[in-house]
């Protein structure tokens, strides 16, 4: 079987995705047998971001390294494997929050439009949106806005 | 509400909440100030008039954290060397990291004449400029500093990364070589340590901010030149443009060096991966436009009668919530920043304010008000950003997601509507619903 990096490259999809993955010198420890989860965004997902958003990111490694080691969880994973489980711990250390029913598979903002690619060393789900960090306030104001106003407790 | 009334989206019922209007003006695109010319005139004059001390600010809080460091009498601290006032913006001119926003690299021209002449317009000794507060007031910018020190656990990975050993043994480095050739810093440094390093970190903070506000400043110019040539159409073209610089600059790196003797040394190097969003936007809007403390002035606050909040994240003394009294203060309601943005007024807005209130007497009040408008703005602008990066398009075909989006809109509008410590009394967002708000 392959890589997840061989299986990457050979497909067009994920050109940019390879692209930021080399930028970043991680082909290497995606070559190493993990194993690892990765949420691999296509090519449309990384058009979405507005203007100047990428460029930035390449012209600063170590951040780019950083938002690419949140696609990342260490382990195999399959949808499966992470029913039930309201979140995954990322390689870049900020959970990834899944939300996952019969007929759906988000993780964050993301739908997975592909999941459970085998790789050698590890599994490939198929992301169409790139998925940023959510912050520690994130949680609490999404909690607050449901409960209402009344229940107050909020720690931001 | 006094602005026109604005239909829900359609997929949802329509919000209960009680900022439901304005929750499906968010919906629909548009930011907390509501769309009229006025609106949208006042803050982009303002953008305008924050950018040129801005300029100032970041240079001198580079300055600071870079070249005064640790010194024990900084007494100079606010007199930037013109190497600082020569430092290339990363994100203005030719050389631009990045060249989305237009102007020029160095200090701005109005900003230089100002330094040269103050408002006195006279050339006399530099000194004289200081003690008259005839210049820049930097008392604002180490404010903002100051509270986004002091409100730590603001998320972000610097705030765990100050307290490691790695940044310990940097600074140590640091402290060493800055006080190389002064026995009684060294002799005072191995009897507190800790007083050192939180010293250190306090210059770190001044980075951090110099650093966020470097982006800002070539924004803001940006937006008053569009606006000058008849660019935007409404407050919500200004709040989106807001919301892609955001996602442009996003992975700037944020980081705290050093130069002594002809060396710099990394404090916090660029290689943590600490970004511009998350270890700098997201814990500035938090400590200053929401937090920061209670201020002195006008109005006195009773900690043991419980009437400031035990808990720090219930503070709300920020700009969004502030009362604009001519305290005088570098603290909340600024006025050291109105008396700043004064000088770098545009016309329209003086003639303006001419015609308003008290005309040019209270001038500073009005700029004021006009500021916490354009700051509501900004945290419009946070809010969608936060929205496009976390959650869901506007136009999701998902009610799941439509919902999602409705609730992180209706926590954020709770910060706004909360009873607790009377902040919902204290919040202006229903104030600048009004163009009579003044």
């Amino acid at each position: 079987m392959a890589t997840i990096v061989d299986i990457a490259v050979s497909n067009p999809d994920f050109s940019t995705l390879v692209t930021a993955v080399s930028a970043a010198n991680l082909v290497d420890a995606l070559n190493s047998p993990g194993p690892f989860t990765v949420f691999a965004p296509v090519n449309k997902a990384f058009e979405k971001l507005p203007p100047g958003t990428i460029t930035t990111l390449v012209q600063n490694i170590p951040q780019l390294t950083r938002i690419l080691t949140y696609h990342v969880a260490a382990g195999r994973y399959t949808k499966n494997d992470l029913r039930g489980r309201e979140s995954i711990p990322s390689l870049e250390g900020t959970p990834i929050d899944l939300y996952i029913t019969a007929a759906e598979f988000e993780v964050n903002n993301a739908t997975v439009i592909a999941a459970d690619i085998e790789a050698d060393n590890g599994i490939i789900h198929v992301i169409d949106t790139v998925i940023l960090m959510r912050p520690h306030w994130f949680h609490p104001i999404m909690r607050w806005g449901k409960e209402g106003i009344k229940s107050e407790g909020v720690v931001v | 509400m006094p602005s026109t009334l604005i239909e829900p989206t359609t997929k949802l019922p329509p919000s209960t909440h009680p900022f439901a209007e304005i929750i499906h003006r968010l919906e629909r695109g548009g930011s907390m100030l509501p769309d009229t010319e006025e609106n949208l005139m006042q803050i982009i004059g303002l953008y305008k008039a924050y950018a040129i001390p801005m300029d100032f600010y970041w240079r001198d809080l580079l300055y600071i954290a870079e070249r005064v460091f640790l010194d024990p009498v900084p007494a100079f601290k606010y007199f930037l060397p013109k190497e600082y006032l020569e430092l290339a913006n990363h994100y203005a001119g030719d050389n631009a990291d990045l060249r989305i926003w237009r102007g020029y690299a160095t200090a701005h021209k109005e900003l230089l004449e100002f330094i040269e002449k103050g408002e006195l317009k006279a050339r006399i000794p530099k000194l004289f400029h200081h003690f008259y507060h005839d210049r820049i007031n930097m008392e604002f910018a180490e404010e903002c500093m100051r509270a986004m020190f002091w409100h730590r656990n603001m998320g972000g990975l610097l705030e765990p990364y100050m307290d490691s050993a790695e940044y310990k043994q940097n600074a140590d480095r640091a402290i060493r070589a800055y006080f190389r050739d002064n026995p009684i810093m060294l002799g005072l440094y191995k009897l507190f340590p800790d007083m050192f390093i939180e010293q250190c970190r306090q210059a770190t903070m001044y980075s951090v901010l110099g650093l966020f506000w470097e982006v800002m400043c070539p924004v803001f110019l940006e937006m008053s030149d569009i606006y000058d040539e008849g660019g935007f159409k409404g407050v919500p073209d200004a709040m989106n443009f807001l919301v892609n610089g955001i996602f442009a600059i996003a992975g700037r790196p944020i980081y705290h060096r050093v130069y002594i003797r002809g060396e710099w040394y990394d404090i916090v190097p660029k290689s943590k991966g600490f970004t511009w969003l998350y270890e700098a936007a997201f814990p500035y809007v938090e400590a200053v436009f929401y937090r920061t403390s209670p201020f002195r002035g006008t109005k006195s606050y009773n900690a043991q009668a419980r009437e400031v909040p035990d808990d720090q994240n219930d503070f709300h003394y920020g700009i969004l919530y502030a009362d604009k009294f001519p305290v005088a203060s570098a603290g909340i309601p600024p006025t050291l920043l109105h008396q700043d943005m004064y000088h770098f007024l545009p016309q329209y807005l003086v003639d303006y304010y001419q015609k308003f209130c008290r005309g040019a007497d209270d001038m500073l009040i009005q700029l004021g008000v006009s500021f916490q408008r354009s700051m509501y703005n900004v945290t419009s602008a946070v809010i969608q950003a936060g929205r496009a990066a976390f959650l869901y398009p506007l136009d999701d075909p998902n009610p799941r997601h439509l919902w999602a989006n409705r609730y992180y809109f209706e926590g954020q509008l709770n910060r706004f509507a909360n009873p607790k410590y009377g902040m919902n009394k204290a919040a202006r967002i229903l104030a600048i619903q009004s163009q009579d708000y003044r």
